[in-house]
């Protein structure tokens, strides 16, 4: 891979992420069938859909916790679904953010973010804490480095596992309903944070029922029903001239 | 009344057997302490092949833990302190050893009751070890793998440090267990406590060495017993702040 403190102009025409012909099926039952997507740098996707749609399942096979039953999967120049692909080299520049947000309770808020930097970048232990500091102070969570996942509330523990992804400085950011199992009072600061990282020009691809959110920071507005893409668009086509059925009867049944 | 007293709780018998039972203590130490530690690499090694994703590595596994915890150690103990000489790699190791004693006891004694030991402690071990690391959440493993971790990397930092917290107390009581199943040594004339307060009520016709030898037995197997239950309230108030 290149190194990335030259930015050239190719890195730039390339899509960060791109999918062609996903499918992906769990026994009998499939879950995504021919799935197209591309991302370009500093593109921020939201993907809308009913529950079981098959939202998770695409990010999933973007860092490969599921294995793609056909079809290509492509991380900037590497096919992320080939035999021989370094798999954890390539997570290592994509984030990740679970809904359940998966900190790891034995660590304390500075050491979730450590971890990494240390065990897969195999940082120095001064680098790696100036860098989980600097990034627990980017989500506003300065002064709680050293509590435990168990003594902070749900929103703060996501935006901990948001600096834990940003500490490894990815090439994009993937969001899985990062808000969705958060009280409605703790939301905002999550978004916040989203927002923030999608105005300094991250990549991100964010599944979420946060129409707002989606309407506001995302570029393209992919919508999915029963394992297809049914329609993309920017969120002004989507949320005010959507052209499917599902895709109004969707927006329909959340307004 | 007065019988029982008299025969297992003679004064003057357990004031002799007092001393020999508390020579022969660190020699049960030694085989609990030692099976225990050599069984845990053992149990993790059990444990992983048997979540693995090969049948060639499952299987045997498997077979294994099945016939260890299916049959007694008592059997396994007659079985293997006279089947392990016929074994090369065992002759190979004991070899260097017989010259040596300890406690009045040869080393390749003590080799052989560790390794039946161990043996039979590891396939306890591999089931506490397995069902602790199979209940920790699916997404600590994601999580860990998401951030570009190695799947051995994600069991050493994240995996791991969680499941020994949780089946501390379960390892202890497996502890205890082995260490009082030491006693079943004495069947192959390994001269642990048992054994040694069987020859002194042998030789004077009275039982009360037996209550000496159970003494030194609790010595041990109550305070642990305690820190078990002690952890086990911990671990269930720490995880009802976790939910
Ligand atoms: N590991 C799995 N094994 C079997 N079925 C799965 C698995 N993960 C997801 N599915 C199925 O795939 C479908 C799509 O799931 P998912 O991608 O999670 O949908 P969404 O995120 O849009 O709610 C669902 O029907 C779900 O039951
Ligand atoms: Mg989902």
């Amino acid at each position: 891979m290149s190194t990335r403190n030259t930015t050239s102009y190719a890195e730039f025409a390339q899509p960060v992420v791109r999918i062609k012909g996903l499918k992906k099926a769990f026994g009998d039952n499939v879950v995504l069938r021919d799935v197209n997507l591309e991302v370009d740098r500093g593109e921020v996707v939201c993907i809308l859909g009913p529950s079981g749609s098959g939202k998770s399942t695409i990010l999933r096979c973007i860092n490969l916790l599921e294995t793609p039953t056909s079809g290509e999967v492509w991380f900037e120049d590497t096919q992320v679904n080939a035999k021989g692909t370094d798999i954890n080299k390539m997570r290592e520049h994509i984030g990740m953010v679970f809904q359940q947000f998966n900190l790891f309770p034995h660590l304390t808020a500075r050491g979730n973010v450590e971890l990494a930097l240390r065990q897969v970048q195999k940082k120095s232990k001064d680098e790696a804490k100036d860098i989980a500091c600097e990034m627990l102070e980017r989500v506003g969570l300065a002064d709680r480095s050293e509590y435990y996942p168990s003594q902070l509330s749900g929103g703060q523990q996501q935006r901990v596992a948001i600096a834990r992804a940003l500490a490894l400085a990815p090439h994009v950011m993937l969001f899985d309903e990062a808000t969705s199992a958060l009280d409605p009072e703790l939301v905002r600061d999550v978004l916040d944070v989203m927002r923030n990282l999608a105005e300094g020009g991250m990549t991100m691809i964010v599944v979420t029922h946060e129409m707002s959110f989606a309407r506001e920071a995302a570029d393209r507005v992919i919508f999915m029903d029963e394992g297809v893409i049914v329609e993309e668009g920017t969120p002004t086509q989507i949320f005010d001239n959507p052209q499917h059925e599902r895709t109004k009867d969707f927006l329909g049944h959340l307004a | 009344m007065e019988t029982i007293l008299h025969v297992f709780f003679n004064l003057e018998v357990m004031k002799q057997a007092l001393p020999i039972v508390a020579a022969a203590f660190p020699v049960s130490l030694i085989f609990g302490f030692g099976g225990f530690l050599l069984a845990i690499p053992g149990g993790l090694t059990l444990a992983f092949m048997k979540m693995a994703r090969y049948r060639l590595l499952r299987w045997p596994a498997t077979v294994y833990v099945d016939v260890v915890r299916g049959t007694p150690l008592a059997l396994q103990i007659l079985i293997l302190y006279f089947g392990l000489p016929f074994l090369p790699i065992y002759n190979v190791i004991a070899a260097p050893l017989s010259g040596i004693d300890v406690l009045g006891i040869n080393a390749t004694v003590y080799l052989r009751g560790l390794l039946i030991l161990s043996l039979n402690s590891s396939a306890y071990l591999c089931e506490i070890f397995r069902a602790g690391i199979q209940s920790i959440p699916r997404g600590q493993m994601e999580a860990a793998r998401s951030l570009g971790l190695s799947l051995p990397r994600s069991m050493a930092f994240v995996i791991l440090p969680q499941t020994v917290r949780r089946i501390l107390p379960t390892m202890m009581s497996e502890f205890i267990l082995l260490f009082k199943d030491t006693a079943l040594l004495a069947s192959v004339a390994v001269m642990e406590m048992t054994l040694a307060s069987k020859i002194i009520a042998g030789r004077v016709f009275n039982q009360s060495s037996y209550v000496v030898a159970a003494c030194f037995y609790l010595l041990l197997t109550i305070p642990l017993g305690r820190l078990v239950s002690y952890m086990e309230n911990r671990l269930a108030e720490s995880e009802g702040d976790a939910a």
